[in-house]
């Protein structure tokens, strides 16, 4: 199907069949258990099937109403049948785009392009689904401003490629640089930080209630269940560690598989990953506002730390869109952050310290709630005569609060350099922000009864980018007002 | 009361309508109310032939709420001012919890003016100015309306002098 008069294209064809697959799983678990109930009962009527003819026909009708279009410098997306809806986006606007090819999408050669726009998420357009190729080439018209009259390339068109034509790993062309390609041997950091850990907590809750269902009439559930009960609790820890890892490896694997990040000529930042589902972002250089380098406590302690893009309009921030490279060692990130912030002083330079009225509120949260935990299990001991072992437990709550007080304390810092703002903060969540001075659009000093008694601040710079703001913490007052000076003067002048 | 005393940045300049006082102490006392509401119906449900634990209950958000009812609108008023100048709005805002903003108007986005119920009745309005981040919002309230027409005025007339997408 190539473009009409109008220059409106259609979705690929192939997404006739995706859409009842899609449909289908979605309703897995009602299907399941329709047909759970279904054996208890003898009524043979298979009425759901009739729902499938309406499935498709609903697939038809959306392919049938669904076209898009790029004229006067706007993308058009229009469907709906009888209420016509009609998202049109500057190309000027256009953020990123994402390519994502679930599995059997990729069977199919398809994939879902979302393009996000300013103001987040409300403004955004969803093509499900385009050939790759086709996807691709929109891609570039999107994010290169490509105009095919000017260029005499071939106008992208909406046209069924035949799977052969689409290889399945499309090589980058040599004017783009490739900034970084995952390391297998970097899977061995999957399982340190939280990400990988929340994951494979969220399979183990999601298996052990699978299995519970199970447990009572399976003999093999119930024996494993008091096989694992009577082992040692050292044995018990082990192996908790060993399925949280492998679980956090798998994760990983899932995720970053493939990882690549490539940078063209324009500066637009490509990445590309996944193992079933691939998943391509392009975020336009223009929008970039800086880097966020994580380092968490897990990944520090194994010398590793992982990158991040603030940018605006991203899709999805939590589901690692965002990411310029998984956990990798640092000898491998810090060059690449200097790749794409060239200033040596923000990336890895020294920070200045907050001084002592920080480091003493640092300290105070971090014993504060130790105290309580502590006078909790005193409590305990006493009035519900608690075993007399767990009171071990309070030196080391203190030992712990002290270490983490010092580590957030040292974490504490920021820097100003002739184009970045530099800020870090966190012990286990640790991140050095580097946000460009120019996406800096406002400014906040925040004091609370506490930080006023103790002439701290918090300095927020606030940004369309990212995490919409990033924040200067417990930072004497002089010293915020003098970041704010330096980085903005006009704004400082025009209030003092 | 200044955020920052030694501070390299002044205060803003103008202060909020006095009238915001009696704002903010009418929204004190519309809390008070529900609590109060909450008290009178929990009385009447409750069973128990003590009513200790109501008079207690009722002792301590009693003093609490007037403490607050009292204090808050006057710290409130004391520490909330506001600036605009052709080139940048400035406030300063909120009482245990305090704040200064400050957004350049090439990045302002919208101009709000918003009238609560008993901002109406006072013949009060607040201004909020939003840019393109999220956690950007500057709100003045307590301005009386004359003065937040012509602060409207002025900052939109200043963002479309403006061009460019903000961020």
């Amino acid at each position: 199907m190539t473009e009409d008069a109008e220059g409106w294209r259609r979705l690929d064809a192939r997404m006739l069949l995706v859409h009842p697959l899609e449909t289908l799983i979605r309703f897995l678990p009602a299907l399941l258990a329709l047909v759970v109930f279904r054996a208890g009962s003898e009524d043979n009527d298979r009425w759901e099937l009739y729902a499938v003819p309406l499935i498709v026909a609903f697939g038809v009708l959306r392919w049938v109403t669904t076209r898009y279009r790029i004229a006067d410098g706007q993308i058009e997306l229009r469907r709906g049948l009888f209420t016509k809806q009609t998202t049109t986006a500057r190309l000027d606007k256009v953020r990123t785009i994402d390519l994502t090819a679930r599995v059997y999408h990729r069977v199919l050669g398809l994939a879902k392009v979302e393009i996000s726009t300013a103001g987040g998420q409300r403004d955004r357009l969803v093509l499900d689904s385009l050939g790759v190729d086709a996807g691709r080439r929109l891609r570039a018209e999107l994010l290169h401003r490509v105009d095919p009259a000017v260029t005499g390339l071939p106008a992208p068109t909406g046209a069924p490629v035949a799977d052969d034509d689409v290889p399945d790993d499309v090589p980058p062309p040599v004017d783009d640089e490739v900034l970084v390609r995952l390391d297998p041997s970097w899977i061995r950091y999957a399982p340190l930080t939280v990400t990988g850990l929340a994951s494979a907590a969220a399979i183990v809750g999601f298996a052990s209630q699978g299995l519970s269902r199970f447990s009572q009439e399976r003999s093999v559930f119930r024996d494993g269940a008091t096989f694992v009960s009577r082992l040692a609790w050292w044995v018990d820890v082990l192996l908790l560690l060993g399925v949280v890892s492998l679980l956090a490896v798998g994760a990983y694997v899932l995720t970053f598989w493939g990882f690549r990040l490539t940078r063209n000529r324009l500066g637009t930042l490509h990445t590309r990953r996944g193992l079933l589902t691939n998943r391509e972002t392009s975020i336009d250089a223009a929008r970039v506002r800086g880097i966020r380098l994580d380092e968490p406590l897990g990944l520090r302690l194994a010398g590793a730390r992982r990158l991040k893009v603030v940018t605006s309009g991203l899709l999805r921030e939590q589901g690692g869109s965002d990411w310029l490279c998984p956990p990798a060692p640092a000898g491998v990130v810090t060059p690449l952050a200097l790749r794409i912030r060239p200033d040596e002083a923000a990336v890895s330079g020294p920070l200045t310290p907050h001084g002592p009225a920080a480091r003493r509120r640092r300290m105070t949260r971090a014993l504060v709630p130790a105290t309580l935990a502590a006078a909790g299990l005193v409590v305990a001991r006493v009035l519900w005569d608690w075993h007399g072992s767990l009171l071990v437990l309070v030196p080391m709550l203190f030992a712990g609060a002290v270490a983490l007080g010092r580590d957030r304390y040292g974490a504490l810092g920021h820097t100003v350099t002739p184009d970045h703002l530099v800020s870090r903060h966190g012990s286990l969540d640790r991140q050095r922000v580097v946000l460009d001075r120019d996406g800096i659009i406002g400014w906040k000093v925040e004091q609370s009864f506490f930080q006023r008694r103790v002439g701290v601040a918090t300095l927020v710079a606030t940004t369309a980018a990212g995490a919409q703001h990033y924040d200067v913490v417990d930072v004497p007052v002089e010293m915020a007002y003098a970041v704010l000076a330096q980085v903005s003067p006009d704004l400082s002048a025009e209030f003092s | 009361m200044p955020v920052a005393p030694g501070a390299v940045l002044r205060e803003p300049a103008h202060r909020v309508s006095r009238r915001a006082v009696l704002m903010w102490t009418m929204q004190a006392l519309v809390v008070l109310a529900l609590l109060l509401a909450a008290q009178v119906v929990w009385w009447l449900v409750d069973d128990a032939p003590s009513r200790t634990p109501h008079w207690v209950v009722g002792a301590v958000w009693l003093v609490a709420g007037a403490a607050y009812a009292v204090a808050m609108p006057q710290w409130r008023y004391r520490v909330h001012r506001w600036e605009a100048t052709p080139r940048a709005i400035y406030t300063q805002s909120g009482w245990l919890w305090q704040e200064r903003r400050i957004a350049p108007l090439g990045r302002v986005q919208t101009v709000d003016l918003e009238r609560g119920p008993v901002a109406q009745l006072l013949g009060l309005a607040a201004v909020t100015i939003t840019t393109a981040s999220a956690a950007g919002p500057v709100t003045i309230h307590g301005l009386d309306l004359p003065v937040a027409h012509e602060l409207v005025d002025a900052l939109t007339a200043a963002a479309v002098a403006e061009t460019g997408d903000a961020t």
